[in-house]
């Protein structure tokens, strides 16, 4: 009896450790499935692989001449929602083109080694042209040599696919996440210009980072406190930084004495919302603040979370000047209430449209060039107006 | 006890010194000097919206701590609170703000899945004999892949303030008028009491202890050590559910497949608070003080302008003096 019930507990074990151990591939296909038409047609390639090729190779040269092309894309997972915004560009655009992709990511932007293995599977399918939004370059570096050598064209997207081989990576469809830091400068400046004009002493400007790794955090970090130094040196201050070394090293403003506007950029010891909020904090009780900048979703929902106690975000007299990066619940919430001047967002929805493009352009043999997919910034105001609306999520 | 008394000194034999605990009073002793220290390196630091956020931002990781002192004085330990702290409320989220289930439910969704995943690491490690680093460890990863799953890889936010829903958030904190009220802290202080009457004043608590000591002996002795030692990790599971809620009630999107590193604040919160790693011993109110230990360096050190890693080597070398200062005193002792 107990040997028949320590039985049955095991296999439930060792099913759910199963499930468990599938967890890093169905995500992706789960969320994918859910679309319509082109996942089920690429739910086929997944499941066969010694027969398939012929049968492809033969389909792509009929197909070649009206579109229906296949193309695989491996993006860096599903965790943000972000992707699913760029997911739905790509399924939109490739529907018009009436060409079928599939679209897999990772678990988290960290497992690097899931998004290697994708890869090589979406090598190994052969298909006429892939997406990769590399999360590490050098990981991927093998399978990109060989996707090379077997004449398949890459075409990277989001952060793309830095540092790769030369004539791998046909073009790429991404955010220029220096410009659109530039802008978040540019519209900040507009609003804190007469404070620092009209300030007895110094004010701060505070930068949050995710973190000092990342291409795209960094390019929007430092992209706003180039442009922020650069617009108020223009009107005669003295701008100083400190903070962060890497930050503080990496941009075109050098530490000086005697300062009155101090850029101060924080990134946390960890990426968890209590240490980000905890910077944010830190920032906002220092009486010289005049404006926080949060370059990503995860920054700018720690600006949320630090307000809740600190209640200093506004556009009011002595209140402090929140702009941020990308969308969420809170953060829209944060803009549409006023409690932070304004956004961010880049354009998940025509970056996936654009890669799609792109891919279709490359598999037709024409030339393709890089395609910058732009970003906008919203406030209150202009947040419901449909071009904005549809790169804004929950 | 009286080889104890034997071999102390004024302040050991001291009657409030020990009934508190040697090891407590030390610590609680460091964090006033750190409270003290911070206060004075930064006028920023002593007020009270940061009084207010440290803790605010303790609250999730009492909960997963209080919890996890069970299963360490079991000689065990839980690995899956973090992770679980973060998947719990993920699901009950996703109840809430896709599946549009009223706020109640979600947090009752959050609760039982912390029941259910403690009883499956019970199960392991009471029934099976697995060892609890590796049966945790595991569980750790498959609530990580659930919530995932179930949530599509997404994150989710709780309904914020001011929202219909968004209520649930003053549970732990309260506005009245311009004031805000960290109440959630009186809800901590009621747990804290009762989980230390439950540990030291009834059967399941003593049996826990027991268990922890020798489990052997305690077998012989004819209590029925599976149950007990299966309980330890269901109180675990249960307060990693309530941890996911005062998670969701504090920060904003809840990322899937986060929540991996957590759980070892809770556990050195629990092993600075005189929680011995090798079981048999430990104390809810040590844990709380350990806890605040660790929520004080993580909010006093940016302050005082400390940048990332220099937090983490300080953290790390507060963390052995303060376990080190133990191990030498129970060598003392021996």
């Amino acid at each position: 009896m107990k040997k028949k019930v320590l039985a049955t507990l095991l296999t439930a074990a060792m099913a759910a450790t199963l499930m468990a151990g599938c967890g890093s591939s169905t995500s992706s296909t789960t969320t994918e499935s859910a679309t319509d038409a082109p996942a089920a047609a690429t739910e086929a390639p997944a499941e066969e692989t010694a027969e398939e090729p012929a049968a492809e190779e033969e389909a792509e040269t009929t197909a070649s001449a009206e579109g229906g092309y296949h193309f695989e894309i491996v993006s860096k997972g599903f965790q943000h929602q972000y992707w699913q915004a760029v997911l739905k560009g790509a399924e939109q655009k490739a529907e018009e083109l009436g060409d079928t992709i599939n679209f897999v990511g990772p678990n988290t932007e960290s497992d690097i080694a899931d998004q290697v293995q994708m890869l090589q599977s979406a090598i190994n399918q052969k298909p006429v042209a892939i997406g990769l939004a590399a999360l590490d370059t050098s990981a991927c570096l093998d399978a990109i040599t060989e996707a090379q050598n077997a004449g398949i064209p890459i075409v990277g997207f989001d952060s793309g696919v830095p540092g790769a081989p030369e004539g791998a990576v046909v073009a790429n469809c991404a955010t220029d996440n220096y410009a659109a830091g530039e802008l978040a400068a540019e519209e900040t400046y507009k609003l804190i210009s007469d404070r620092i004009a009209s300030a007895d002493g110094a004010v701060r400007i505070g930068v949050m980072g995710q973190d000092a790794t990342a291409e795209s955090i960094i390019n929007r970090g430092l992209g706003f406190i180039d442009k922020i130094a650069e617009l108020a040196a223009a009107d005669g201050h003295v701008v100083t930084i400190e903070g962060n070394d890497k930050y503080v090293s990496d941009s075109k403003v050098e530490p000086t004495d005697g300062a009155n506007v101090i850029i101060e950029v924080l990134v946390p010891a960890q990426v968890t919302q209590e240490l980000s909020a905890i910077d944010c904090q830190n920032l906002l009780s220092k009486s010289d603040t005049i404006c926080i900048y949060g370059s990503n979703q995860h920054s700018g929902d720690a600006m949320v979370t630090a307000n809740q106690t600190m209640n200093k975000f506004g556009s009011g007299d002595g209140q402090v000047i929140g702009v941020t990066f990308d969308s969420g619940t809170a953060i829209k919430g944060a803009v549409a209430d006023g409690t932070f001047a304004g956004a961010v967002t880049q354009a998940p929805v025509a970056m996936g449209e654009a890669l799609i493009q792109t891919l279709h352009d490359a598999a037709s043999g024409k030339t393709v060039s890089d395609v910058d997919t732009g970003c906008q910034w919203y406030t209150a105001e202009n947040m419901d107006s449909e071009e904005i609306a549809q790169n804004l999520y929950d | 006890m009286s080889n104890e008394k034997k071999n102390g000194n004024a302040f050991t034999n001291n009657p409030i010194v020990r009934a508190v605990g040697a090891q407590r009073i030390v610590v609680l002793i460091a964090l006033i000097v750190l409270f003290a220290f911070f206060c004075i390196k930064s006028p920023a630091f002593r007020s009270y919206p940061t009084l207010l956020s440290i803790l605010g931002y303790s609250y999730y990781i009492t909960l997963m701590a209080i919890g996890v002192t069970f299963c360490l004085i079991t000689a065990g330990v839980d690995l899956s609170i973090g992770t679980g702290t973060v998947a719990y409320s993920l699901i009950g989220g996703y109840c809430v703000v896709t599946l549009g289930m009223p706020i109640g439910v979600g947090m009752l969704v959050t609760i039982l899945l912390g029941l259910i995943f403690g009883t499956l690491n019970g199960t392991m490690v009471a029934v099976f004999d697995l060892p609890p680093f590796i049966a945790t460890l595991c569980t750790m990863m498959i609530v990580r892949g659930v919530g995932s799953i179930v949530s599509g890889g997404m994150s989710v936010t709780w309904p914020s303030v001011g929202t219909p829903q968004g209520w649930f958030r003053s549970i732990f904190r309260i506005q009245i008028g311009e004031t805000m009220y960290p109440i959630g802290f009186l809800w901590i202080i009621l747990l804290i009491v009762i989980m230390t009457i439950v540990l030291n004043k009834t059967k399941l608590g003593r049996y826990i202890i027991a268990i922890g000591s020798n489990k052997e002996a305690t077998r012989l002795s004819g209590v029925k050590v599976v149950k007990y030692h299966m309980a330890a990790y269901i109180i675990s599971g249960f307060f990693t559910g309530l941890a996911g809620i005062a998670y969701a009630a504090t920060f904003q999107a809840i990322a899937a497949a986060g929540g991996a590193g957590l759980e070892l604040d809770a556990i050195a919160g629990a092993i600075i608070g005189g929680t011995s790693m090798t079981g048999g011993s430990g104390s809810i109110v040590g844990t709380l003080i350990g806890v605040f230990i660790m929520s004080m360096l993580k909010t006093g050190l940016p302050y005082i302008g400390l940048q990332a890693n220099w937090q983490q080597i300080i953290t790390g070398v507060i963390l052995i003096i303060a376990v080190g200062v133990d191990v030498i005193k129970n060598k003392k002792l021996a």
